[in-house]
């Protein structure tokens, strides 16, 4: 694999490229800033870095330059030919796309010239574009449509149409994702950048040339990414559109409202586009501290699975055995019974992966409230030393952002292409334009980069922590000024996890105390679901374990549908509680079903991987009898005769609050600190290793379906189904 | 007394009738207007093909006349019995559906409830 | 591979049986000649014949190491090379020697650019010896019966620039010259001329051959190093110019054939020398193709600034059916617009000449054609060939130049609308200018050409159609 070409690398690098972040300011960090340069846009001065676009200058005075190539987050292609305009003392107009300014230099955008170059090219473009605007799904958000409403012609003089027609492009097939209608590309190139810059998928390019230029991937194939999505919203007009969205509704037809994903830890910001109480499509939404505009395919697609397998009503078992649909008030009813006659140190209440904080919160102040103290999360870790009392220890403290900052990465036991897509695309793009180096404990895995691959066993990891390795990652992650080590979650479950996790802690502390930087934090611990840091910070115990083999008489599952509680693990006189949205793993297990809602469906607070409180809003309300899931416990509360003290949100978030004030700053990451506390809590926890690193999720076709959501998406199923055919293929 | 005070008084003293100047003449157009539509009862029955016997429908319209007993404002009354009229125009020439009639016959409202768990049971929020 | 090759061949000389001894040149004083130029010349042409440079342009004698020494190259190179960088250019400088490849950018400034401080990336110098224009046949001269011209060429303008190796990026149907360039290089290795210490000069110079696969676009400078990079030949966007960013990342310059091999001959003879030929500012002597209608179409080396017709009638024997028959000539390769007969008969073949003519010299390809030729047919087939050979980067180009051949190949049937030539025009604008390289340029000029001399013979066409099949539907249309 090619790192970008050094002109690339070097228009990408430049100042005016990187985002404006404040938190990626570090002491060492300033560079010199090279004084800017006037350049003059239609006669208004802006002052400008050197190695700034004429487009960029342009935007900064709130001039907009039309485009189609061009894309912020990818290399300048330049070949749409839209952005030419006239610069003073120019023969030719200039693309403004690739064009850097010069001191002094006078920009006309909205000359004569430009206007009839932009004119012409726009005939050029419409030349061969079908003219199927009614039947394409661009249509209403299509750039084509917009800039040739706004700078095109406004008749056609193409008079061959009527001798010889169009081009007509045979459609490619990449996959269950991407519907492709190929006479409409305009070659803009920008899907083929972002596969082989942020993908890291080389299958896409162009073959032929001249009119019979085509992109494609030449033997037809599909786009093996996880974050293959993103081409359609990249794609300005209708050659790439979605496959499960195709004519399904107009953009004018939707209401879009702002949300979060709960599908992978991170968090991503979300759009969720609903038409009459159903959600059509999912899209990204511009966060620059976490997805930037990139959404991974299961965030995406899965929404299908939210019309599917849903738990409409309440439900009790029968006398034969069978779950049967009842009223609210019997569910509660028979849910408080089972609650109110069992022991409170029998009682064990579980929490999955999609739950949110308001619910959490909920249920532990309600078995708190019966006596019990045993609230769990699916996932396990370790409680040994710190535990989960340093909110340090099982955050990615680093941020998502800044590790593009990194210079070197270490990761332990995770495939985090899989795990966290959008935080792989991050350092793949610092591996690509900064130089960055990865190194990987942990089964081999295709991360879409190169790394140095050091070995599967955990005892590497205790060699490096002594200091006693002779491995060059060694010595490159002691001179790295900015090394980021990010240790999998799921290693943590096995008997070795808590030696693993102060081993990670003790290498961290050594390299964060040689760095100069001190603001730059280096442990990470990457979680594998959207509810675990909530979890943690209200005080849920990691890993059911324990309380299992205590023998429970009552299981409250919240949603835990990752199938580590069974009816096998649980004593024969067990009562299940199954609150949640999907009829999944703890649903069919449970004898009281309590429907919940899906994350499109309430107002609720997630806590992402790295302690970033966001909300999200309700897109379309929750199907049949279900209700929101803190409700549900308030409810049963009441019933009980051990009411909650909070009636609406709002007392609920006061709650939060009052737990941890991190819960409800919306946006915020609160620094944490206490790296040197929780390793020195945990060096006696330093024992011998010897288990071998491995990871859940390996394959592309492991990625698609990890929870109750994307199980139940036949969008998902139709991916796994089709990489494994695309595996099995010569191609 | 203000003499903003006085003023409405001598306004409402004076102020112009909608259709009677005294209440007798309210009252009469009242009783008139209950007639009518007493005698239009069984053809409105059978037209809209009501589930109601005819002595159900003059309950619901006395009931319905007596709700408004307390009105004692002649412009309000008279206000009450053009609306009346036209109602009963709407319901003889069959403008209305079977489901307008109904309405006539809806049962009250219950009250929202108030508490969380009713709250919870009764509706969707 | 090309790389490859030379080494293996340098590796196995005594197989090639091509060892021969080494003429001891190092012991001869230096002795260059001064001409001097008249200072107003009037008269330009015919060329001596001690003034050519490529003696051997038919093949007729030799071409490989050992006649080539006899003809005079690689004569004195080490103590050119020893002179140094600022002497080179300064007299590449002086000669005025303008770019052969079409462009006509002057070389000695092109080298200059070079020179700025090192950076550390190494610096390489590109031959261009895609020679793909429709009518210009001069490189491959050169590269079957002159190689160590080219050879040596590199050498020198290599050192010019510090560059530490050349590509000599050559056309991939030229097979035969491909193979005598790589017996020459290998000659050179052999002799030590070039490769490490080259010709005992202490500078070390490699020389790699890389062949195309067949695109004309690689032709295009950038679009050429994307292909030597194993790319898609596809052009890239100026600026960074290669001289910044070029090959591999390196600082690159990228020169035609001709404009490398003569490099040798002008720092032998002086640049001064090369200036006394052709006018001010367009000196020099040049590779001229005739091809077409012409008695004896042929590659010949003359003065710059010969008048055209004097050309044709002393070279390549007349325009057949005599001058009288002439139709129009397409002076510089197939890209640059025709002229007609009258503008013909005056005109100076040289860049200021025709840039005058509101043509260019181009490769000063010379297509002549007499009046049996169906002119808007054969301005359409060239519109053919540019959109067979666009690469389909940038929309105007792509899209603008398929629209023109159909236009075009209405226009040859007279199947369109007079208005449709303005509309043609109009298009042949929105393409020129505005794409990333120069063939939108090039595919638009032939039109402008043909347009601007040859409207009523469109017009009279598409009345000829009308009078037979009606009115045409783009009547209608538009």
């Amino acid at each position: 694999m090619l790192r970008q070409p050094l002109s690339r690398a070097l228009a990408l690098s430049s100042p005016a490229r990187v985002a404006p972040l404040a938190a990626r300011r570090y002491a060492d960090a300033v560079p010199a800033q090279p004084e800017k340069v006037e350049v003059f846009i239609d006669d208004q001065p802006v002052h400008v870095l050197p190695g700034t676009t004429v487009l960029q200058a342009a935007a900064q005075v709130g001039v907009e330059i039309p485009r189609f190539c061009y894309h912020e987050r990818l290399a300048v292609a330049g070949n749409c030919r839209m952005c030419l305009v006239e610069v003073e003392k120019s023969p030719k107009p200039v693309a403004a796309c690739a064009m850097p300014v010069m001191k002094g230099m006078r920009v006309k955008t909205n000359s004569d010239l430009t206007r009839k170059a932009r004119e012409g090219v726009m005939e050029f473009l419409l030349v061969n574009h079908p003219l199927d605007c009614p039947i394409c799904d661009q249509g209403g958000e299509c750039d084509l449509q917009d800039q040739s409403m706004a700078f095109g012609s406004d008749r056609s003089r193409f008079t061959d149409i009527h001798f010889s027609g169009k081009r007509a492009v045979e459609d490619k097939d990449v996959g269950p994702l991407i519907k492709t209608i190929m006479t409409r590309c305009i070659h803009c190139t920008r899907c083929i950048r972002f596969a082989s810059e942020v993908a890291g998928v080389d299958d896409f390019g162009t073959t032929g040339r001249g009119t019979e230029m085509q992109v494609g991937t030449y033997v037809e194939k599909m786009f093996l990414s996880e974050l293959s999505g993103n081409i359609i919203d990249l794609c300005p007009v209708g050659a790439l559109t979605s496959k499960p969205y195709s004519f399904a509704a107009r953009p004018w037809e939707t209401r879009r409202i702002d949300s979060v994903d709960v599908l992978d830890p991170l968090g991503s910001n979300i759009v969720v586009a609903t038409r009459t109480n159903e959600v059509l499509r999912i899209l990204p939404r511009t966060n620059e501290e976490i997805n930037e505009e990139w959404l991974s395919d299961k965030s995406r697609f899965a929404c299908d699975g939210l019309k599917r397998q849903r738990l409409v009503t309440p439900m009790l078992k029968d006398s034969r055995g069978n779950l049967a649909p009842v009223e609210w008030e019997d569910a509660v009813v028979a849910a408080a019974r089972a609650l109110r006659d069992c022991p409170p140190d029998k009682l064990l209440a579980v929490a999955g992966g999609l739950a949110d904080a308001e619910a959490l919160v909920a249920l532990k102040d309600l078995l708190n409230r019966l006596g019990s103290e045993h609230v769990c999360t699916e996932h396990y870790f370790p409680t040994q030393g710190a535990g989960t009392d340093l909110r340090s220890s099982y955050l990615l403290n680093t941020k998502i952002a800044n590790v593009e900052d990194a210079d070197f990465v270490l990761l332990i036991g995770t495939n985090t292409r899989f795990e966290a897509p959008l935080l792989n695309a991050r350092i793949r793009k610092a591996f690509i334009h900064k130089e960055t180096d990865v190194a990987l404990v942990g089964p081999k895995v295709d991360l879409t980069y190169e790394y140095t691959h050091v070995g599967d066993s955990a005892s590497i990891v205790k060699d490096f922590a002594s200091g006693t390795s002779s491995h060059e990652v060694m010595k490159r992650l002691q001179q790295a000024k900015r090394p980021v080590v990010i240790l999998g979650a799921d290693q943590l479950k096995s008997e070795e996890g808590p030696a693993l996790l102060a081993y990670t802690q003790e290498l961290a502390h050594k390299l964060q105390e040689n760095l100069q930087d001190k603001e730059w934090k280096v442990l990470n611990v990457l979680q594998r679901t959207a509810s675990q840091v909530a979890a943690l910070d209200i005080g849920y115990q990691p890993g059911v374990g324990q309380a299992l083999a205590a023998g429970p008489k009552v299981v409250y599952l919240l949603g835990a549908d990752s199938g580590v509680v069974t009816r096998e693990s649980l004593p024969e006189d067990v009562t299940i509680i199954y609150q949640g949205h999907h009829g999944d793993v703890g649903a069919s297990i449970a004898d009281i079903v309590l429907p919940g809602a899906a994350y499109t469906e309430k107002r609720a607070t997630y806590v992402n991987a790295e302690g970033r409180a966001q909300q999200t809003l309700v897109a379309v309300s929750p199907p049949g009898k279900a209700r929101e899931d803190w409700k549900i416990i308030r409810a049963l509360s009441e019933v009980l005769g051990a009411g909650l003290p909070y009636d609406t949100l709002d007392e609920v978030r006061d709650r939060l609050s009052q737990v941890s004030p991190a819960l409800v700053a919306y946006g915020d990451v609160q620094p944490n600190n206490y790296f040197a506390q929780a390793r020195a809590l945990a060096q006696s926890l330093q024992k011998p290793v010897s288990g071998k690193l491995d990871v859940q999720l390996k394959q592309l076709e492991d990625f698609f379906m990890t929870d109750a959501i994307s199980r139940a998406s036949p969008t998902m199923a139709k991916c796994v189904q089709a990489v494994l055919k695309q595996k099995n293929s010569p191609y | 007394m203000s003499a903003a005070r006085q003023a409405i008084k001598v306004g409402t003293k004076n102020v112009r009738p909608v259709l009677s100047v005294n209440h007798g003449e309210a009252k009469r157009r009242v009783l008139n207007l209950y007639k009518a539509w007493y005698r239009q009862i069984p053809y409105l029955v059978k037209d809209y093909d009501m589930p109601k016997s005819e002595e159900q429908c003059r309950e619901k319209l006395k009931e319905m006349f007596l709700n408004n007993k307390h009105v004692s404002d002649i412009r309000v009354i008279d206000m009450l019995v053009i609306k009346g009229q036209m109602e009963l125009k709407e319901a003889v020439n069959l403008w209305k559906q079977k489901g307008h009639m109904m309405a006539y016959f809806k049962p009250t409202e219950e009250p929202k409830p108030k508490d969380f768990l009713s709250k919870f049971f009764s509706s969707n929020e | 591979m090309a790389g490859a090759l030379a080494r293996v061949i340098r590796g196995t000389k005594t197989n090639l049986g091509i060892v021969g001894p080494l003429a001891n040149i190092n012991n001869v004083p230096v002795r260059f000649q001064q001409t001097q130029a008249p200072p107003t010349k009037s008269k330009y042409g015919p060329l001596a014949d001690q003034d050519r440079i490529f003696t051997n342009l038919y093949g007729r004698h030799d071409w490989r190491l050992k006649g080539a020494m006899a003809r005079g190259d690689w004569y004195l190179t080490k103590e050119i090379l020893l002179k140094g960088t600022d002497w080179i250019v300064n007299e590449m400088k002086t000669s005025g020697l303008r770019g052969r490849g079409g462009a006509g950018f002057p070389t000695g400034m092109k080298w200059s650019f070079m020179n700025k401080p090192s950076d550390g990336r190494p610096k390489y110098l590109v031959v261009n010896a895609d020679e793909g224009e429709p009518g210009t046949c001069k490189d491959r001269e050169i590269m079957r019966h002159d190689p160590h011209k080219l050879v040596e060429g590199c050498l020198i303008a290599g050192k010019a620039m510090g560059a530490q190796a050349a590509y000599i990026y050559i056309r991939g149907e030229f097979y035969n010259e491909a193979s005598n360039l790589q017996v020459a290089i290998a000659e050179a290795y052999q002799a030590g001329l070039i490769g490490k210490n080259a010709c005992g000069s202490g500078y070390d110079f490699d020389v790699f051959v890389h062949r195309g696969a067949g695109a004309y676009i690689c032709g295009e400078e950038t679009a050429l190093i994307e292909s030597i990079e194993g790319k898609q030949g596809k052009p890239r966007l100026k600026p960074p110019f290669p001289a910044d960013v070029g090959l591999f990342g390196c600082p690159t310059t990228v020169n035609n054939v001709e404009t490398i091999a003569v490099a040798p001959t002008i720092c032998r003879r002086g640049g001064k020398w090369f200036a006394s030929f052709g006018r001010a500012r367009n000196s020099g002597t040049k590779l001229f193709n005739i091809s077409g209608h012409v008695n004896t179409p042929c590659t010949v080396e003359e003065e710059m600034s010969i008048p055209l017709k004097e050309l044709i009638e002393r070279h390549a024997g007349g325009v057949c059916g005599g001058w009288d028959n002439l139709l129009a000539i397409i002076p510089g390769g197939s890209s640059t617009p025709l002229i007609p007969k009258d503008v013909c008969s005056t005109v100076l073949m040289d860049f200021d000449g025709l840039v005058a003519a509101q043509t260019s010299l181009g490769t000063a390809a010379i297509i002549v054609m007499d009046k049996s030729t169906d002119i808007v047919k054969a301005i359409a087939r060239l519109i053919m060939f540019y959109k067979h050979e666009s690469c389909g980067q940038c929309t105007p180009c792509r899209e603008g130049v398929s629209w023109m051949n159909k236009i075009m190949y209405r226009f040859v049937e007279g199947n369109a609308s007079p208005k449709e030539i303005d509309m043609l025009w109009e298009i042949s604008k929105q393409i020129e200018g505005h794409t990333i390289c120069a063939l939108g340029d090039g595919a638009a000029w032939p039109v402008q050409g043909l347009i601007r001399h040859f409207r009523p013979e469109l017009e009279r066409r598409m009345q000829v159609w009308a009078c037979t099949h009606g009115p045409s539907m783009a009547e209608k249309l538009y």
